[in-house]
């Protein structure tokens, strides 16, 4: 006989559950959440999904639930967040909740604002889905028209207005039609110094023929705790070009998934994580091939200075009906300080036997001799630094067709770098 | 404008001695041509110069312009007009050479306390010394140096030469892999910037360079130190005797 001795709650978990009561906004899957919460824990770097990011450890405590802002504040903090592409369609949302701005959404392109279902997968229900299930407070459904081709981009921006110790949480999902095109950014964005909690989940479905064109610039304030996740269901002939951008965040877990399901379809994955100053930015993706003939890269380059810490956790499933995989992955850092650090961990499982994986990580500090031929010629030390940082991650943002849409991220680069080389 | 008094300079990492106890003065207005062997410290001299790190100062002194030259870092240096012309220039991936060139122009400005160049000045500029160097204008459109060839890369260091307008210019075997033909373009483009605010060291191997560029004085270095001075014959009498019997006689 054992005697089953109860786990002695954390801070953290104690306070999940005290503000999912005190909130009051229960349903049975937001229950079944919160007690899963409870009975798992927080993941520790025992749960190897987690092992370089020890939620247990670095989720802070005392977190309420956002209340509505005014909708002077919602537009006032908006407004300290230029937009990234002129002339989009944007959906705003405020502290978790959705605010109707009375953007026109393009032809071929259907805003429902409504939270939509909680996608939680048998065994796939980590931490980072079970607190979006339980505190999502507002979301939207956008669906794509079968055959739309839509020039115009769409917007779904979030900010935290400022209130401290509160979490934000909203769910989105993506709908795009068979042989659909679309551009997408989804920008995440909060003030500096304030401690908040944000969670996102986005469950993206691309079906046959459809391509999205997918940016996600994830700029949280400096003190901000960020748990989010991107569900990617690829159809048959499907294309996704995704470019995730990580430029702040104390503690960023950026989950993305993709489940490839349809066959002759093509996954284009880029991004580039700005670690400095005391962040904890983890990029944890899982790529699972299960149909054959399917195509699917992927590109992270990653720049660590001050005290940053920084994960890539890169997983590829190979199933083995998923013959004639064509599977590539890149980890690309650079490591500028004695105190930052990066773990890039590759996992490969392949299940067929005819297939292509190729994985491979590196890390560098600046190459001396540019440096020295940059400076050479009169150029700082600290601006030859910034020119080749930048040239580091150019190569990846520059990939984006919208000339635009890099320009302005590469000017949240620049920002960075002013504050951080 | 410069005065190297008993120069003494060794490998940081192992500290291996390069140069030992070298003095040089070179004048505004002067070409100065230095000679000698592989392994002599000409390359080495070349970088103490401009203040590459992985050297050592162990004793003497650089006064450039009435300033300790050794007191200023790389970018400093450069702003303060010293320009080196890298025998092996290194591409650099990813730094569009019009941001460079812009960049370097402008932080040159900077220090001096001009305004920054608007981009249409610029580019004017540009075109026209890249035109003066037979160099084509869409070259520099690629990240800095790269896919150049070895002449493209040798003409571009004096492009930017001449875009900078340095004070104080020193050629480090600006000769090596250039043809008759671009060893014509590059030496043309050195002598339209001799100017009598203005010195030239030029390091090489052979004379031939310096029958396109006439130096006012020669200076054969060997094992670290300055062994004879002359004016442009002394280059034709290493041309025919070699170093040897130079450095023997000198010895």
């Amino acid at each position: 006989m054992t005697a089953h001795t109860p786990r002695i709650l954390t801070d953290a978990e104690t306070s999940l559950i005290e503000a999912y009561a005190a909130a009051g906004n229960t349903s049975a899957e937001r229950d079944a959440a919160i007690a899963k919460l409870k009975d798992d824990g927080l993941p520790t770097r025992r749960v190897e999904a987690f092992h370089y990011t020890d939620l247990r450890a670095l989720l802070k405590a005392g977190y309420t639930v956002a209340a509505r802002p005014s909708d002077d504040l919602a537009k006032t903090v908006g407004a300290k967040f230029p937009r990234l592409v002129t002339g989009a369609s944007v959906q705003h949302f405020r502290d978790g909740h959705f605010f109707d701005f009375g953007e026109d959404v393009p032809k071929g392109a259907t805003v429902t604002a409504e939270l939509p279902t909680a996608k939680l997968l048998e065994g796939d229900a980590d931490a980072t889905a079970l607190i979006n299930t339980a505190f999502a407070q507002d979301g939207l459904t956008l669906s794509i028209d079968e055959g739309a081709e839509i020039e115009q981009t769409i917007g779904l921006a979030y900010a935290h207005t400022g209130t401290a110790n509160t979490i934000a949480a909203q769910r989105f999902a993506i709908n795009a039609a068979a042989n659909s095109k679309s551009t997408i950014v989804y920008r995440a964005v909060g003030l500096e110094d304030v401690q908040y909690l944000s969670s996102s989940v986005v469950d993206l479905d691309i079906a046959e023929g459809a391509t999205v064109t997918l940016t996600m610039s994830i700029e949280e304030g400096n003190l901000a705790q960020r748990l989010a996740r991107l569900n990617v269901s690829l159809g048959k002939e499907a294309v996704l070009n995704l470019f995730i951008l990580n430029v702040g965040g104390k503690l960023v877990r950026q989950e993305v998934n993709f489940d490839v399901v349809g066959e002759n379809s093509e996954l284009n994955i880029s991004g580039v994580n700005l670690i400095g100053g005391e962040a904890h930015i983890d990029v944890t993706s899982r790529i699972t091939h299960h149909v054959p003939n399917t195509v699917a890269n992927e590109t992270f380059r990653n720049v660590a200075t001050g005290r940053g810490r920084g994960v890539f956790q890169g997983q590829i499933n190979v199933r083995q009906a998923a013959q004639l995989t064509d599977a590539r992955m890149a980890c690309n850092t650079l490591l500028l300080s004695d105190n930052c650090d990066f773990s890039a961990k590759p996992e490969l499982e392949i299940f067929a036997d005819d297939v292509q994986c190729a994985h491979g990580a590196t890390v560098t500090d600046l190459e001396e001799s540019y440096m020295f031929y940059l400076m050479a010629r009169g150029i700082s030390e600290t601006n030859a630094r910034r020119m080749l940082i930048k040239a580091f991650v150019a190569e990846i943002v520059e990939e984006i067709e919208d000339e635009g849409l890099v320009e302005a991220l590469e000017a949240r680069i620049d920002t960075w770098m002013e504050k951080h080389v | 404008m410069l005065e190297i008094k008993n120069l003494h300079v060794r490998i940081e990492e192992d500290g291996t001695e390069i140069i030992k106890g070298l003095n040089l003065s070179v004048a505004a207005g002067e070409v100065a041509a230095i000679m000698g062997p592989n392994g002599s410290g000409k390359s080495t001299l070349s970088y103490v110069l401009s203040g590459k790190e992985d050297y050592e100062v162990t004793e003497g002194s650089i006064t450039y312009n009435g300033q300790d030259l050794l007191e200023l870092d790389v970018a400093e240096r450069a702003a303060a007009g010293v320009f080196l012309a890298f025998q092996y220039p290194v591409e650099i991936p990813g730094v569009p050479t019009m941001t460079f060139l812009k960049e370097a122009m402008n932080a040159q400005r900077k220090e001096r306390g001009e305004d920054e160049l608007t981009t249409p000045d610029f580019i004017k500029r540009v075109r026209a010394a890249a035109g003066d160097l037979k160099i084509d204008f869409n070259m520099l459109k690629r990240p800095v140096n790269v896919g150049f060839s070895g002449g493209e890369k040798k003409r571009a260091e004096i492009l930017q030469m001449s875009l900078l307008e340095p004070k104080l210019c020193i050629l480090d075997e600006t000769d090596s892999g250039l043809d008759i033909d671009a060893l014509k373009i590059v030496s043309d483009g050195v002598n339209h910037l001799r100017d009598p605010n203005r010195a030239v060291i030029v390091i090489t191997h052979y004379q031939r360079l310096l029958d396109h560029i006439v130096p006012d004085t020669v200076h054969v270095l060997s094992d670290g130190k300055i062994v004879k001075s002359g004016d442009k014959t002394l280059a034709h009498e290493l041309e025919e005797k070699g170093y040897a019997d130079i450095i023997a006689a000198a010895a």
